[in-house]
């Protein structure tokens, strides 16, 4: 190429050009594609989502919780049931109150498998400087969540949260009113203890949908 | 996330724009060689901006630190070198059509952004989204009030007869 | 006599080719489209049966279809003129041409085969709430078919721009506005390069505006919990609309501006009062938009107000200079009468008359009656069936016009009176429509109103058998004119 002379550069400077601008073009939308997933996914949000139904991850079955009576447990407890997830924090009185809501129907939408024990609601706080067991059990009563179906727990450590927030893909940021926002959404964990699917809040039937196929199969 | 968008990338951009000159002339005259009009770098640019402008991009590279790396190395490289070294080579065409579409999309995001229901990034709050949608629309009709009078009333010394093709900017 | 054809207006054998692709496309595509049109009208009158969801379809092909077909003829026109004066690249016309039909051919299958009906103004939500009627993936298809043709005509625009500023420095000075208030106005400054100026500015604007919402559309369609505020994306739809097609009466005008003093022996000078008339209209013709929203409550109301006011004065500065510009210049001048001129004529009386329907209904108290009814489609159907498309038509056998020379032939006579005839008749079943209430958009009438509906048939085949006439004309001629570069003979 060294010698092509003036004569010759600009039809070859062309032709390079296009060459290279279609294999930039392919590259950079295969690279897109890679990057959301196949055009599915463009936020984290909708990612975690993706990843999870791809490959479900087994979610930290040793960190240390407290529950809203005090007593300890661990993940690994739960396991052999189908486990609800949401993350809250007790103060919160935006979103935190929908799922509330949410968890409280659903409670009583699944009365007959969480009565045989193969349902498990579970509400986790991640606000380790506020909530105490105390504050746990007046989130429960004001959703009227009475039941042993609904538990609330706090992690232990920080280092327990981190692992849990990490597993389940839960970001949290402080808002400047002494709240946190977070996203928020139902995470369903399989009796062998592995997150397989997310669900939106407001999603109720789905996620009632999704627990009876797969307790009537 | 307004600083990040409106901040944080600009400024990277810049760097990778002053580093043209960093880069030995006979390379740049090879390169030079793939790039008739401009073509070439201003779709490598273009295509480096849409993934930073993802909000799955912008979320991990506050959370990971590796995605962070690739962010403070590609956008100076991938996008503020190849504008910077493509740009005097681009034709009015050219240069046009990435200007449309490049003010089009401070628009479109702008308006996204005020309009978005949902968080497009965990890391940020909606109040964050909602600002920053405004401050583009503005950044947006900024440019084009720019652009207008420009072309308008603007003088265009490159694209006299006697002179190369070449164009605003 | 003058010079009806100037050595620089010859064309290299590739220009040539180029510029036969343009015209032997828009005439079958205006061909195709009226037969659309006449289908509707038909199935309206109940002479046919077509149901609901076909006539939809219909209607969305004939709206997207003629708009783009009438912007493609009035590019030729522009394109033609232009090229005289600056320096534009056969391949980005080429080019403009090429994503046209690609665009086109996705909006035909999103319609024909993707059931899309959601009428050409793609009205956000319709086209991703359409019931079941149409798949969401037919809808993003024909937004996407848009967005190519739109690709297409920034690049020309882009083009055109580049070649003016190369010229006359920058569009302020192409535009004439150097001159507005003092200063000697150059005699020779193109008329052509002043309404090609007007064109770009707005054009450019128009179309940005509809890059915007239309991906805002698509995002939406994708995501349909990004809901858009309805009424801004209206607002914008009809910002592009309205002035994508206005325009096209603004490009096919360059041809009234060269050739009238060609056929008229005169000279047709500038002036300052037509330089303030185009820049008026520059401003104008992007704010006059609003007219299309005088019956959404929701509108702020002075942007009505000034719909309506503006609405009265935007069509008005440039009509009126080249109305009266043409007046004088045809005025005791011994006229050659060959078609082109004929054409010419007529297309200054249709842009007349179309106006004053257009005014009409531009007012808020009148609109708001008026707006939903046949009324509306008589008005436009007026300004581009006997304004725009004469227009192009004369330009067209201007081109060919060494066979038309010597005098003008019994079946060319015959379809310009038929085409005058029929289109009369035609737009006047509208007004009358619109006069007796008959909602627009109706894919099934009352018997009450099948009257209109039927004349109307009439009048539509009539103008189709007319522009068959001029089709085959027009290729045949384009066919013989030699493909290489020739200097074209003087006119007698």
């Amino acid at each position: 190429m060294m010698t092509t002379s003036d004569h010759m550069s600009a039809p070859t400077a062309v032709l390079r050009t296009v060459v290279l601008t279609v294999g930039l073009l392919l590259v950079g939308v295969a690279g897109l594609g890679v990057a959301t997933d196949g055009f599915h996914a463009f936020t984290t949000e909708t990612a975690r989502r993706v990843a999870v139904h791809r490959n479900p991850p087994a979610v930290p079955a040793t960190v240390p919780l407290v529950n809203q009576d005090g007593v300890h447990f661990t993940l690994a407890d739960l396991q052999g049931k189908w486990v609800l997830v949401d993350f809250v924090y007790t103060r919160c009185m935006t979103i935190c109150t929908v799922l509330g809501a949410d968890f409280a129907q659903l409670e009583r939408e699944l009365a007959e498998p969480i009565a045989q024990d193969r349902i498990q609601l579970l509400s986790i706080s991640f606000d380790l400087a506020r909530d105490t067991p105390a504050e746990l059990a007046s989130y429960l009563t004001r959703f009227r969540g009475a039941g042993p179906g609904w538990q609330a727990a706090i992690p232990l450590t920080d280092d327990g949260l981190a692992r849990l927030e990490d597993a389940f893909g839960i970001t949290v940021i402080p808002d400047k009113m002494g709240g946190y926002t977070h996203n928020a959404a139902i995470h369903l964990v399989d009796p062998t203890g592995r997150l397989v699917d997310i669900f939106d809040l407001g999603q109720r039937d789905q996620v009632r949908a999704a627990l009876q196929r797969e307790l009537a199969s | 996330m307004t600083a990040q968008m409106l901040v944080q990338i600009p400024l990277l951009l810049m760097a990778g724009i002053l580093l043209v000159p960093v880069i030995p002339t006979r390379l740049r005259a090879r390169a030079a060689r793939w790039d008739q009009g401009g073509v070439s770098g201003l779709v490598l640019a273009t295509l480096a901006m849409a993934f930073w402008m993802l909000p799955r991009s912008l979320d991990a590279s506050t959370t990971d630190p590796l995605v962070a790396l690739a962010k403070f190395l590609t956008v100076p490289l991938l996008i503020g070198l190849p504008l910077a070294f493509s740009w005097p080579r681009a034709g009015f065409i050219v240069r046009g059509v990435f200007l449309t579409e490049f003010v089009a999309t401070f628009f479109r995001l702008g308006w996204l952004y005020r309009v978005s229901p949902i968080r497009l990034c965990n890391n940020y709050g909606l109040g964050d989204q909602q600002r920053l949608g405004n401050y583009m629309l503005w950044i947006g009709g900024g440019l084009l009030a720019w652009l207008a009078l420009k072309l308008l009333a603007g003088n265009f010394k490159s694209l006299s007869p006697s002179s190369s093709p070449g164009a605003p900017g | 006599m003058s010079i009806l054809y100037p050595q620089n207006e010859m064309l290299e054998s590739r220009e040539r080719m180029v510029l036969n692709l343009y015209l032997v496309t828009s005439l079958v595509l205006f061909l195709v489209m009226m037969v659309l049109g006449l289908l509707m009208r038909l199935a309206q009158g109940a002479w046919m049966d077509m149901s609901p969801t076909l006539f939809y379809q219909v209607m969305t092909a004939h709206g997207a279809g003629m708009v783009g077909t009438a912007a493609l003829a009035s590019s030729a026109v522009m394109w033609f003129f232009l090229r005289k004066y600056v320096p534009l690249k056969t391949s980005i016309f080429l080019a403009n041409y090429v994503l046209f039909m690609i665009g086109a051919v996705l909006l035909l299958v999103a319609i024909f085969i993707g059931k899309f009906a959601g009428a050409w103004t793609f009205l956000y939500p319709l086209p991703v709430q359409s019931l079941g009627v149409w798949s969401v993936g037919s809808a993003v298809l024909f937004m996407v078919g848009f967005l190519i043709i739109g690709v297409g005509f920034l690049l020309f625009y882009l083009d055109a721009m580049r070649g003016v500023i190369r010229v006359y420095g920058n569009l302020g000075r192409g535009l004439g506005l150097q001159w507005l208030f003092s200063g000697t106005v150059d005699p020779d400054h193109p008329k052509t390069v002043v309404a090609s100026t007007m064109v770009i500015i707005v054009n450019s604007l128009g179309i940005l505006g509809g890059a915007v919402v239309i991906v805002m559309s698509l995002i939406n369609a994708y995501d349909p919990e990004i809901a858009l505020n309805a009424l801004f994306a209206k607002n914008l739809i009809y910002f592009f609309g309205h002035v994508f097609i206005n325009i096209t009466i603004y490009m096919a005008v360059i041809g009234v501006y060269e050739l009238l003093p060609r056929y008229t022996g005169r000279r047709w000078g500038m002036s300052r009062p037509f330089l303030w008339a185009w820049a008026a209209s520059t401003l104008m013709v992007m704010i006059v938009y609003p007219h299309h929203l005088l019956m959404d409550f929701a509108m702020p109301r002075w942007m009505a107000v000034t719909g309506q006011v503006i609405s009265y004065t935007s069509g008005l500065p440039v009509f009126t200079v080249t109305a009266y510009g043409a007046l004088t210049n045809i005025h005791r001048s011994r006229m050659r009468w060959r078609i082109p001129a004929m054409l010419l004529i007529l297309s200054m009386f249709g842009w007349a008359a179309g106006i004053v329907p257009a005014i009409i209904d531009a007012t808020i108290s009148v609109n708001h009656v008026m707006h939903n009814t046949l009324w509306v489609p008589g008005h436009f159907h007026f300004y581009l069936l006997l304004g725009v498309l004469p227009m192009q038509f004369a330009f067209m056998y201007h081109l060919i016009g060494r066979d038309t020379d010597r005098s003008v032939s019994r079946s060319d006579r015959l379809g310009f009176w038929m085409y005058l005839s029929g289109g009369l008749a035609f737009v006047f079943m509208f007004l009358a429509g619109g006069h007796a209430s008959v909602p627009r958009r109706w894919a099934t009438h009352f018997p009450g109103w099948q009257v209109y509906d039927q004349v109307a048939s009439l009048s539509a085949a009539l103008v189709i058998v007319a522009l068959s006439l001029f089709t085959v004309r027009i290729c045949l001629g384009l066919m013989h004119t030699p493909s290489s570069a020739e200097p074209a003979p003087a006119g007698d």
